[in-house]
């Protein structure tokens, strides 16, 4: 650690310290057009596909790790694109609000940080 | 006896230092751990602390001539892309079998990603090493388009060097999350101290204990120790940790 960082922790009487925490939520982030081709790109639905390859497997032994992933598969986040591949998604597996196009989202968020409200 | 390959989805992700900690995290969990480099260019003796001119010893050299560092035995096989026998030399060496108290880490050069299709197979687990960046993700597809299946079933991913302060990497690293959800095994911040730790010829835990990206990879080796329990087949990540997450009001802190 730098000796000036050092010096600020020792003002503040910390040991360390963190950087602001940021929101990045899919659902938030601005689809730049790059991650607007790779949604659009079918090969990458392969990892998607190869789900079926791991439930098909044995169950390796139980992992540490804690499940607490609960988000969507990529091929929903096709659909909502209006015409993906599993265009029928559960009603209640994001809640009411998550369901809508993420354009329109885009938009709205757009909308709102124009309007200087983000 | 339990392979790990770690591979990158191009060069400069920083396979070699998430290598080494994975090596690092799996010999504080009790584990025999041996790295096996796999390129002319070979930059792990630094994550260990070791002079730069050190060249390893061969897979295959005797005892006498290994080449220890924080109780792991660091080797090298450079031949080993081009070799058709490289995976039953690993099983002649006792390595694929059942067993916990031997664990190889093999580190796969970017480019030599053919080599890596063939010991994905064998391996209890693939660490896929990426960056959240826009020339990494743009790979993305045609990786998949390449491997298998079965590889990419088995394959685990790590984002190395995430920047959080930029806005750009925070959405490049939100996509992968929701790409490659519960397997993503976690991420590591950028860190200064890697590079000075290296240029200081110390090991990171030795240099800043308290770094950041010390303790993101520690999280990552240790999420990987259930691996070990499945030699010869592959281990697949069913669950994110908190490392996953990029922001956590618990997270530690970032060495300055």
């Amino acid at each position: 650690m730098r000796i000036d960082a050092r010096n600020l922790l020792d003002r503040l009487g910390k040991n360390d310290f963190a950087y602001k925490e940021f929101e990045d939520r899919f659902s938030e982030l601005e689809l730049w057009p790059i991650l607007e081709a790779l949604l659009r790109d079918p090969r990458l639905q392969a990892i998607d596909q190869s789900e079926a390859t791991v439930a098909a497997k044995p169950e390796p032994a139980p992992a540490e790790v804690v499940e607490t992933y609960s988000g969507e598969s990529l091929s929903s986040l096709f659909s909502r694109y209006g015409n993906g591949p599993a265009a029928s998604i559960p009603a209640d597996r994001r809640g009411g609000a998550q369901q809508q196009d993420v354009r329109a989202m885009l938009r709205h968020l757009s909308d709102l940080g124009s309007q200087g409200k983000i | 006896m339990p392979v790990i390959v770690t591979h990158g989805l191009k060069g400069g992700a920083g396979t070699t230092f998430i290598a080494a900690h994975i090596a690092m995290a799996l010999s504080e969990a009790g584990a025999d751990v041996t790295v096996l480099t796999t390129t002319q260019r070979d930059t792990m003796p630094l994550h260990f602390g070791l002079q730069p001119a050190m060249s390893l010893p061969s897979l295959f050299a005797p005892a006498e001539d290994a080449v220890l560092a924080a109780g792991i035995d660091l080797r090298s096989l450079t031949t080993a892309p081009e070799d058709n026998d490289f995976v039953p030399a690993l099983r002649d060496l006792g390595f694929l079998e059942t067993g916990q108290d031997k664990v190889m880490v093999i580190d796969v050069p970017a480019s030599e990603f053919a080599f890596a299709r063939r010991v994905v197979p064998h391996a209890s687990a693939n660490v896929c090493v990426i960056n959240a960046a826009p020339d990494t993700l743009a790979l993305m597809p045609q990786v998949l388009d390449e491997a298998s299946p079965e590889n990419i079933a088995s394959t685990s991913f790590v984002i190395n060097a995430l920047d959080e302060t930029r806005r750009l990497s925070r959405h490049s690293s939100a996509f992968i999350r929701e790409l490659v959800g519960a397997r993503l095994l976690g991420r590591v911040r950028l860190d200064e101290s890697v590079p000075e730790a290296i240029a200081m010829l110390q090991p990171l835990g030795k240099y800043a204990p308290s770094s950041a990206a010390l303790a993101d990879v520690k999280m990552i080796g240790t999420a990987l120790v259930p691996a070990l329990e499945t030699p010869g087949r592959p281990w697949v990540a069913r669950g994110s940790n908190p490392a996953a997450s990029s922001h956590s009001s618990s997270s530690p802190s970032r060495a300055a």
